[in-house]
């Protein structure tokens, strides 16, 4: 009998109990499971779960690892020093700016958040157009983050970068969120909604679908108030 | 005049239920506003209105915020190469929100697009952007306005003029 934990929000599938308040009979093997098995905390199917190894192990494992990693001389590993502007992209400078918009609203700086709302959009309108206009174009952008994210987390825990650390982490788990709502999506197509809403969280960018929402933001445990709901609109106006 | 405090008293218009307790105990009448937030300027830091305020609405922010973490590079640029796809991911959302037939497509779309760009602000956040007021945010600033860029000059200069800097790591 083994378990089966939710990459996106940590819910643990165990085999020998099931969930008898589903239906699903203790001893239930994760491979039985129905194929449309959302997680019981945040909605993710299936393929979102990884099975959970021993996690002793895997512990000392890391230590172990960690005990091996070179700790590079402080003078040779620069922090970033002036040229700012070459370094970033305008689509970069405009996800800077609407952020920093955001921390200004919150120390109610409303002047400054109109100004660093404006450079956002300007930013964003002078990046390069694509024309890419497909969820599978998208998906293969996804799929290559899905698989940088193990260096990502190696190197923000090498320099010891808490909020680096922090930002990848749930950058990771609401990505594999939106990989395992796209697939629902594409098995589904016009059904896939049926009925149900959309949620996002403000704070992290989570998905939700469906209609009870879970208490506090299954990735970054922030209260449900900032999941907001996405309104339809004019199709094809 | 007072010496400008370390702190302000802020109110939580969230939480603040107008018991106006805070009207009379403040002593030089920063909370006594039409405009419902603290008087910044004329707050003296003292607490008094925190300590009386029963829907606990007002706390003490600090004027100058703390120095930040020094970023190393093969972090920055980690965070910044994530960020970068999720842009290009919500550039793509957008044009499927524009050309959607269904109200499913319209509506996954509009979701993933937020979703991309709350992720790629949270990554450029920690690339040193953490506050509004710190010394990135100055140099990026500057950069900007030292562009022939007219339009991002003028704006960069007027939040210049606004934005005050932390005191942080002193400049080389
Ligand atoms: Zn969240």
């Amino acid at each position: 009998m083994a378990k089966y934990v939710c990459s996106v929000c940590g819910f643990i599938y165990d085999e020998e109990e099931g969930i008898p308040e589903k239906g699903i009979k203790p001893g239930t093997k994760f491979e039985d499971l129905p194929e449309d098995f959302e997680c019981l905390w945040c909605g993710a199917s299936k393929d979102a779960f990884d099975i959970d190894n021993d996690q002793g192990d895997k512990k000392e494992e890391n230590e172990q690892k960690d005990k091996n990693v070179e700790v590079e001389d402080e003078n040779i590993v620069k922090s970033e020093d002036g040229d700012l502007l070459s370094k970033l992209s305008y689509e970069q400078m405009s996800a800077l700016c609407s952020n920093l918009a955001k921390g200004c609203e919150k120390q109610y700086l409303t002047e400054e958040c109109t100004l660093f709302l404006e450079l956002a959009k300007y930013y964003k309108d002078k990046a390069k157009k694509v024309e890419d206009c497909s969820f599978e174009e998208m998906e293969k952008l996804l799929k290559s983050d899905i698989e940088k994210y193990k260096d990502a987390n190696e190197i923000a825990i090498k320099y010891e970068d808490r909020g680096a650390l922090r930002s990848i982490v749930w950058s990771e788990k609401v990505s594999k969120m939106i990989n395992s709502i796209l697939k629902q999506y594409n098995d589904d197509k016009e059904k896939f909604l049926n009925g149900k809403n959309i949620y996002v969280c403000e704070i992290c960018g989570f998905i939700y679908v469906g209609n009870e929402l879970p208490k506090v933001c299954p990735v970054c445990k922030v209260t449900n108030k900032k999941l907001h709901k996405i309104e339809g609109g004019v199709i094809n106006e | 005049m007072n010496r400008q405090s370390e702190f302000h008293a802020y109110r939580d218009i969230e939480k603040c239920t107008k018991d106006c307790i805070c009207l009379y105990v403040c002593p030089t009448g920063a909370t006594d506003t039409e405009t419902g937030q603290v008087d910044f300027d004329k707050c003296i830091g003292c607490g008094a209105c925190i300590n009386a305020c029963p829907s606990r609405a007002l706390l003490l922010l600090p004027r100058i915020y703390p120095e930040q973490q020094q970023k190393k590079e093969p972090v920055l640029n980690v965070v910044r190469s994530l960020a970068q796809s999720k842009v290009e991911q919500e550039k793509i959302m957008d044009n499927i929100v524009k050309n959607a037939n269904t109200d499913a497509e319209l509506i996954l779309a509009k979701a993933i697009s937020k979703s991309n760009r709350i992720m790629a602000e949270d990554l450029m956040r920690e690339g040193g952007f953490l506050l509004p007021q710190s010394n990135k945010v100055r140099e990026f600033l500057e950069d900007i306005s030292k562009t022939n860029d007219e339009f991002s000059v003028q704006i960069a200069k007027k939040l210049m003029n606004l934005l005050k800097v932390s005191n942080d790591e002193k400049k080389k």
